[in-house]
């Protein structure tokens, strides 16, 4: 029987999980609309996107659009990498317990 | 953890991906309007070029209205991500105007502009325009409207006067205002669907 692959930790989180798939569908987001569509509060949403980045799966820019602060994140080729590993695992682990 | 509540967990979490997924794609575009303002500005247009017989009548709503699109949809798009799909979609769009614009302003400056070559021209660039944008889309409505235009580029090229003045406004009134108001309302539905969806 073949081993059952683990679950990339670091995207298993339901916030974070969200938090990637919606970036794999656009080129880049502010915190705002990652916000929105979470429904995320600003300091959980803060500190799940900073584990993102510290596992190199987002990259963050920021900048001021007329005089205003803005956080732009955007999904790097291992965040990609890493959510189709996690999705194909899910399956197998699917596949397995059903 | 028991292997059922194992795998609950685990379908959980695949249908937020597909969640978070449709979430992603639904952008915040509501391009509804567009079509019923170029729809009016096309009317207003024709109407001032016929009976004002001003030369001037089609450059300028052309550009008022360019204008008027320009500044509704960056105060649209403020705050909200592109995606590809829309970036796809948008430069056809943009394509298929500046194209436009040049063709029938070197068609005027030449002398050689007349109705039933302005008609074949602006059919068949709505109708590419609004073809492939029904293609990248999957959007049947659209297609119906490229192929509206396209039937009045047909029209251009072998009707009467009479039978390319009719199938133009029939155009503009299908496959701009007609379009864009059905286009309004699907937005403005699908939009109380996910207000509903998101309490």
């Amino acid at each position: 029987m073949p081993e059952l692959p683990d679950l990339n930790p670091v995207i298993h989180g339901k916030l974070r999980l969200a938090l990637l798939t919606l970036l794999t569908g656009v080129e880049e987001a502010e915190f705002t609309w990652l916000r929105g569509k979470t429904g995320a509060t600003d300091g959980n949403l803060g500190a799940q996107l900073l584990k993102l980045e510290e596992a190199g799966y987002v990259a963050v820019e920021k900048k001021f659009v007329q005089r205003k602060p803005q956080t732009l994140y955007r999904m790097t080729e291992s965040g990609r990498t890493a959510l189709t590993e996690y999705v194909q695992a899910l399956k197998q682990l699917l596949g397995a317990a059903l | 953890m028991s292997t059922d509540s194992n795998a609950m967990e685990l379908t959980e979490r695949l249908k937020l991906i597909e969640d978070m997924i449709a979430e992603g794609r639904h952008g915040q575009e509501s391009w509804g309007w567009s079509f019923v303002l170029w729809g009016v500005a096309y009317s207003i247009a024709t109407a001032w070029a016929t009976w004002g017989r001003s030369n001037l009548a089609w450059p300028v709503t052309m550009i008022a209205a360019g204008a008027v699109t320009g500044v509704v949809a960056s105060r649209m798009g403020h705050g909200h991500p592109e995606t590809t799909l829309g970036r796809a979609v948008g430069a056809v769009w943009m394509a298929m105007g500046i194209s436009l614009m040049i063709v029938l302003m070197c068609l005027a400056a030449s002398g050689r502009y007349d109705g039933h070559v302005f008609v074949a021209i602006v059919g068949a660039m709505l109708g590419t325009a609004n073809a492939t944008s029904a293609i990248i889309l999957k959007w049947k409505m659209q297609f119906a409207c490229a192929l509206v235009w396209i039937a009045a580029c047909v029209t251009a090229c072998f009707g009467s006067d009479t039978a390319v003045a009719v199938a133009f406004f029939a155009a503009i009134f299908f496959g701009q205002i007609l379009f864009g108001i059905y286009t309004m309302v699907l937005e403005s539905r699908r939009r109380r669907q996910r207000g509903a969806a998101h309490a």
